[in-house]
């Protein structure tokens, strides 16, 4: 009880903390806004909740070591609940309001498709920290997160030339990221000669609980031995379905996962003994041994313990958190090339920036709004961080509209961008 | 007499094995001048390396191999060393740390601290493709001298998988023979025929092949399946090219020749047969686990819907709140796993145990509460109640996310991990079972409860008359408190037992458990144990018979079952609208 009363408490005080913060900001002007745009309640507040305290760490410490250009970073953090139209209501919020100069959010693909045509009318901009399904290229828009060519076809080859996998499993939850990237996928797969009956497609429903009949059909599959899965399946569906996995005798030598969801933040969810040895593919990896990350893993973790976050120093770091960080440092530097907070002279100074992750180096797009990031193959271990067994050759460039989807080289024309004036 | 040979040779196989790894201890500078052979310059030597690490019946093996796969492995002063860290000075300048091969212990520089050593003095042993697939699977080649009997036999069934590793024939023969486990047997014989299937082929040496495939046949195997059908197809494909002969034509006017490729059609037979003997054990096996998944799913959702059936069956509370009781059971399952200390790395099954009755008293004392402090007041009003408990949920789902965060993991006790093998290819996982069990026990503990019990007189007198049972001295009160908390007890029961096959989050009430409870119920007749027994089992099962039905390749698939599944219960409720058991005489009017 005594817990409660604390917590109402301190609820209480934060809010009154809050209206003195908003009359400070009235009084001073040497401030500038920024908005957090992410699910803090709702099914999305499991991964969504790490971003939101990534780049607040982020802001904290580009405000101790001086702000954008003089100016403090002051974030305004909203929560639009997991719910896609709120993300669009709240993004116009952000925008007209609280007037920010810019956005750092969304996870999910839809929350992205609703909250798009806000940006691209009222041409502010975004920054979308997570890989995602590619097919899409707006002005408004800076995605520091993998396309597919980024993350899916490099996995599906180490697959095919690594391990030997002749037999391809796609699975995946029903909506639009594990659905277009298996077009995707499958695309790629016919140009390398896999055969249609070589590879299986199968969707289950969010928050699909029961494997059974799946995973039976998995073992079946796989029983020739050189089949793999390769598995977008989202969310809290991973747990049930690597521990039936385990459960049913197969291994990861009957038959390796390769997971495109799956990174530390959701291991930390999961009774990790049966995923040991299962694969994933990402940008970035806690496991990433350079002074640069232990760094930021290390001030990770003191943030949230710090702050008393839910985790505190058990937290991990992954890619997704990763592409939120540096995306502010990203926005600041370009700021600060730009000289201006004016989001056209933004956009045009992020174009081809380079700049030191905490992953490594990597640079920003020439011209599609994408990032070019290495490509990283781990393998799960015990203590649920992954062993990398796998670096690409420097950075892969990524395409905004896959060429497997796409086999005329006819690409759809970027959306959004600086609104015309009219008269002109 | 058999079985003690077998223990015999168990023993023998074990003490060759302790005499083996001391023995292979002293053989270390053999290990260290195969693995230098690793960076010579010419690749059949590189190879023959490799082979040599992966026969030498050292275990040690696998993790160098692995390392060499992985690009960790250098050559430095004329000696392998493995290196996987890497520290920088003040001046940006990289040093690698060294680490023995077979000891893993550092390299110690001659200031007797780690040799930190820049990268020109490093040669890396880099492998290419080919090089990094072979050692890939000559590191299963390795774990048939295993003494673990899981691994030894994930290394007995690679060595068959395709294209089969030829070096591990001999090995496999033995282990074929002589392997105390029967199902290492089995397996090495498979592999052993999975291989030589792969070296035969039907135009060199057509007895062996057909003897291979006739055996593969006899022997169920499933991972012969698919490459005895592809053989079957590509067959087909040469009959289609075979020349057509007229109806009526004497076989002395033919060409001998084409009379000689009719002989084809001999294998064909043998590899169909082979795989029609596949295929309807398959589905024999596929049909009895279809039925186990059934039960096993039908169970959990009998699990979920008991409590339901307390609080919306019997007392007639439209209890949103349900699926978030059944949170707290697995939250309190967590907490448990917590304060034992219980960890993959360091195991302490007991903690399992003592979250039962923990996970039962935490969703009871909260539901109690919530009974005390809303649900009391709103008997007579049904829809508020819905709205009112519904809202409660969302406050337990805030609370939690506030003190837990969304991420934690229950790690299931040891003895919940995997299964048995209860006919060839069909496995039973313990979790699995152990849930049916527990379902079991809570059925036949409410049915005692509320037939044999004092206590179960005055519930079923409460809920049936209440104002009778008033009177007649029931502390009517005091009753639906009990029920409501023991209702919400046994929700908190489903949410451990969850604990070992699902996820644990905060709105895992909401997303997984809410909707198929009052599924059961109403399905089954509100207010009859019998009924959510016979529905949840019903659901259970239809839904994996549903699941897995298909033409050519076109499935069903888990979205589909579950309209499906959906429009079948529509479909009864037009019909029996009370459910399967629905409550006769006068109480259906209540």
């Amino acid at each position: 009880m005594f817990r409660l009363y604390s917590i109402v408490a301190i609820g209480l005080l934060l809010l009154a903390v809050g209206f003195l913060g908003v009359e400070e900001v009235n009084a001073e002007a040497n401030k500038v806004k920024i908005g957090v745009l992410h699910s803090l309640s709702g099914t999305m507040a499991i991964s969504e909740t790490s971003l939101k305290d990534v780049v607040l760490m982020a802001v904290e410490e580009i405000n101790t070591a001086g702000g954008v250009m003089g100016k403090q970073i002051e974030p305004v953090v909203v929560d639009p609940a997991s719910d896609w139209d709120l993300f669009a209501e709240k993004a116009k919020d952000l925008i007209t309001k609280e007037e920010v100069a810019v956005v750092f959010g969304c996870w999910t693909s839809v929350s992205r498709k609703s909250v798009l045509p806000v940006f691209e009318e009222h041409n502010s901009l975004l920054f979308y920290p997570v890989q995602y399904e590619g097919e899409e290229q707006s002005l408004n828009v800076f995605y520091t997160a993998a396309t597919p060519n980024q993350q899916l076809i490099p996995a599906a080859e180490y697959m095919m030339e690594e391990v030997g996998a002749k037999k391809f499993y796609l699975l995946g939850t029903d909506y639009v990221f594990p659905r277009t990237a298996n077009k995707v996928l499958k695309a790629y797969l016919k140009t390398k000669g896999v055969p249609d009956g070589n590879i299986v497609e199968e969707y289950t429903q969010f928050h699909h609980q029961d494997y059974q009949t799946i995973v039976g059909k998995i073992k079946k599959f796989a029983a020739g031995g050189d089949a793999c899965v390769l598995s977008t399946i989202n969310g809290d569906s991973n747990v049930p379905f690597y521990k039936e996995f385990a459960n049913q005798g197969l291994t990861s030598d009957d038959c390796p996962i390769m997971a495109f969801s799956v990174a530390e933040d959701e291991l930390r969810a999961m009774d990790v003994p049966p995923l040991v040895g299962h694969l994933a593919a990402w940008n970035y990896f806690q496991s990433i041994n350079t002074p640069e990350n232990k760094e930021f893993v290390k001030n990770f973790k003191a943030f949230c313990e710090r702050n008393n976050l839910p985790g505190g120093s058990k937290r991990v770091t992954d890619d997704p958190i990763e592409a939120a960080y540096f995306g502010v440092y990203v926005w600041k530097a370009a700021v600060e090339e730009a000289g201006s907070f004016d989001v056209d002279k933004v956009r045009e100074a992020v174009y081809g920036l380079e700049f030191d992750a905490p992953g490594g180096k990597k640079q920003m797009h020439a011209s599609n709004q994408h990032t070019l990031k290495p490509v990283y193959i781990g393998e799960i271990k015990k203590n649920g961080q992954f062993k990398i067994i796998y670096k690409s050759d420097g950075l892969v460039s990524p395409d905004s509209y896959s060429s497997y989807l796409h086999p005329d080289g006819i690409y759809p024309a970027p959306t959004g961008g600086p609104k015309e004036k009219i008269g002109m | 007499m058999r079985r003690i040979f077998r223990i015999i040779s168990l023993i023998f196989l074990q003490l060759i094995t302790v005499v083996y790894l001391c023995f292979a201890e002293a053989d270390d500078t053999f290990i260290r001048s195969e693995t230098l052979k690793l960076a010579d310059e010419d690749a059949s030597t590189r190879r023959a390396a490799i082979m040599t690490l992966a026969q030498s019946g050292d275990l040690r093996a696998e993790a160098l191999l692995e390392s060499y796969r992985l690009g960790e492995l250098y050559l430095w002063n004329g000696q392998v060393v493995r290196c996987t860290d890497m520290v920088e000075d003040e001046d940006f300048n990289e040093f690698y740390i060294l680490s023995d091969l077979l000891t893993d212990e550092l390299i110690l520089g001659a200031a007797g601290n780690r040799a930190g050593v820049p990268l020109e003095e490093l040669e890396e042993l880099s492998p290419s493709r080919a090089e990094r697939r072979t050692a890939h699977s000559a590191k299963f080649l390795v774990r048939l001298s295993s003494p673990d009997p899981e691994v030894r036999i994930s290394g007995v069934k690679k060595c068959g998988d395709p294209p089969g590793i030829i070096e591990a024939v001999s090995q496999l023969e033995e282990i074929a023979q002589n392997d105390p486990v029967k199902k290492i047997r089995y397996v090495a014989q498979e592999s052993l025929l999975l291989i030589r299937l792969s070296q035969t082929s039907r135009e060199h040496d057509p007895q062996a092949h057909l003897e291979i495939v006739r055996e593969l046949g006899k022997m169920k195997s499933l991972r012969g399946l698919p490459r005895l059908q592809e053989m079957f197809d590509e067959l087909m494909v040469e009959v289609e090219a075979l020349p057509d002969f007229e109806e009526g034509t004497d076989i002395e006017d033919l060409d001998p020749a084409d009379v000689a490729s009719l002989g084809i059609y001999k294998y064909g037979i043998a590899y169909k047969y082979a795989v029609n003997q596949i295929n309807s054990y398959q589905g024999f096996v596929e049909g009895i686990g279809n039925i186990f998944r059934g039960l096993s799913l039908g169970s959990v959702l009998i699990l979920m819907a008991l409590g339901l059936a307390i609080t919306f069956g019997l007392m007639g509370v439209i209890n949103m709140a349900h699926g978030e009781l059944m949170m707290i059971g697995a939250y309190a399952t967590f907490e448990m796993q917590r304060l034992f200390g219980h960890t993959p790395d360091s195991p302490s099954d007991w903690y399992y145990v003592a979250a039962l009755p923990v996970s039962f008293l935490t969703a009871a004392l909260i539901g109690y509460v919530i009974e005390v402090l809303v649900v009391r007041h709103l008997y007579r009003r049904p829809l508020e109640s819905l709205l009112a408990t519904w809202g409660i949920g969302l406050i337990l789902i805030q609370l939690v996310r506030i003190r837990y965060g969304d991420n934690i993991g229950v790690n299931a006790p040891t003895w919940a991990r995997g299964g048995f093998e209860v006919l060839q290819d069909l496995i039973v996982p313990y979790s699995r079972c152990f849930i049916i069990f527990l379902c079991g026990l809570c059925v036949l503990l409410i049915y005692y409860l509320m037939n044999y019990t004092k206590l179960g007189l005055r519930v079923r007198a409460t809920m049936q008359n209440r104002n009778m049972a008033n009177s007649m001295g029931v502390n009517t009160q005091r009753v639906d408190r009990y029920t409501f908390a023991f209702g919400s007890g046994i929700a908190g029961v489903a949410g451990y037992a969850w604990t070992l096959i699902g996820g644990v989050t905060p709105d895992m009430g909401q997303t997984n458990f809410i909707i198929d409870s009052f599924l059961v119920v109403v399905t089954g007749g509100v207010g009859e144990l019998i009924g959510v027994i016979c529905a949840g089992l019903g659901i259970g099962v239809l839904m994996k018979m549903i699941e897995p039905l298909g033409i050519g390749s076109l499935v069903v698939g888990a979205i589909w079952a579950k309209i499906l599944l959906l429009i079948i219960i529509v479909g009864f409720i037009q019909f029996k609208p009370a459910g399967l058991f629905a409550p006769k005489g006068r109480l259906s009017d209540v």
